[in-house]
């Protein structure tokens, strides 16, 4: 290290440093404005959640309102495609019917399943989108 | 706004104010700010070319801090941690303003290395003045180096800069700083 190089660390240890003049003032109205914005943003996302959870709850009891009669049946209907298609490849006497069978009746049910799915897919987009 | 725990924050150590500001203790931070802002502030002067916008950024960087101030793993690490957010604060402020922090390879320096202790000796330092005459690059590396002590290395890691632009902007603002406070030597 050259003497210059001493005297310049030195030249910068000796720097005079700047009094508060209102800085920490500043600082501090600034934390605490930001920690109440971060409050009322977080009020406001929770806000948005339980509008988003309540629309998809309202969206499920309108669809089992909506089918109410066969709501019940859905559920029965699941099962019962399930055995129906396990019949159906299990015995098999004609293989080109027993197929075609298969195809009508899990149409129904997927049609109703996908509608679920896609009313909490629904939702769920909704939630997401008010916390961005 | 009174501080959990602390009957007089100014008595309280820093490292006792850095844990009561993880836990969100506005009052403690206040103190925090209080004892650090004259350094933190004399730094980024020095990076900077105006006292507006060195305060500015170092209000930036306290914020930052307090946002982040639970990634701090020991109190004692404070300094160090602080200053790395404070040349981030400097180097993003920069990228805005769209500065360059050109890359230079040749670590030459543009005039002789000697210096004579009279020389020295004899040298009317107005650092803050000299340093206005840097770029913003030479300014930055020059202050974190004979201002911060930190090694090359250490400057590299902290800036994102490649070695040799590092040493080459300490050797010639080095050697711009030894030619305008000493134009004798």
């Amino acid at each position: 290290m050259t003497d210059f190089d001493a005297l310049l660390k030195r030249s910068f240890a000796e720097a005079h440093e700047p009094a508060d003049d209102g800085f920490v003032v500043n600082v501090t109205q600034a934390v605490a404005h930001r920690e109440e914005s971060m409050k009322v943003r977080s009020y406001v996302q929770y806000g948005a959640m339980m509008i988003g959870l309540a629309a998809v709850s309202w969206g499920v009891y309108s669809m089992v309102g909506a089918f109410g009669p066969i709501s019940q049946e859905i559920m029965a209907s699941l099962g019962l495609e399930v055995a129906r298609a396990h019949a159906a490849v299990s015995t098999a006497p004609d293989v080109g019917a027993s197929a075609q069978n298969f195809i009508q009746s899990m149409g129904v049910g997927l049609t109703l399943v996908l509608m679920f799915a896609a009313a909490l897919a629904g939702g769920a987009v909704a939630i997401r989108a008010s916390r961005d | 706004m009174a501080s959990r725990g602390f009957t007089k924050l100014a008595e309280a150590t820093e490292a006792a104010l850095i844990i009561a500001a993880q836990a969100k203790d506005q009052a403690a931070f206040g103190e925090l700010v209080k004892r650090r802002q004259g350094w933190a502030r004399a730094l980024l002067r020095r990076m900077c070319q105006s006292h507006a916008e060195a305060d500015d950024l170092a209000q930036e960087a306290f914020i930052k801090a307090w946002d982040r101030l639970r990634d701090l793993e020991t109190p004692a690490a404070f300094p160090g941690w602080f200053r790395r957010i404070a040349v981030t604060t400097f180097l993003m402020a920069k990228r805005r303003q769209k500065a360059v922090f050109e890359e230079i390879t040749d670590a030459s320096p543009l005039a002789s290395e000697d210096s004579t202790p009279e020389a020295a000796a004899g040298a009317k330092l107005d650092l803050e003045k000299a340093l206005a005459r840097l770029s913003d690059a030479e300014r930055l590396c020059v202050t974190l180096n004979h201002g911060e002590g930190l090694s090359h290395s250490e400057i590299v890691e902290i800036t994102g800069l490649p070695l040799g632009t590092v040493k080459s902007h300490v050797l010639r603002g080095t050697d711009k700083l030894r030619r305008l406070l000493d134009p004798d030597s």
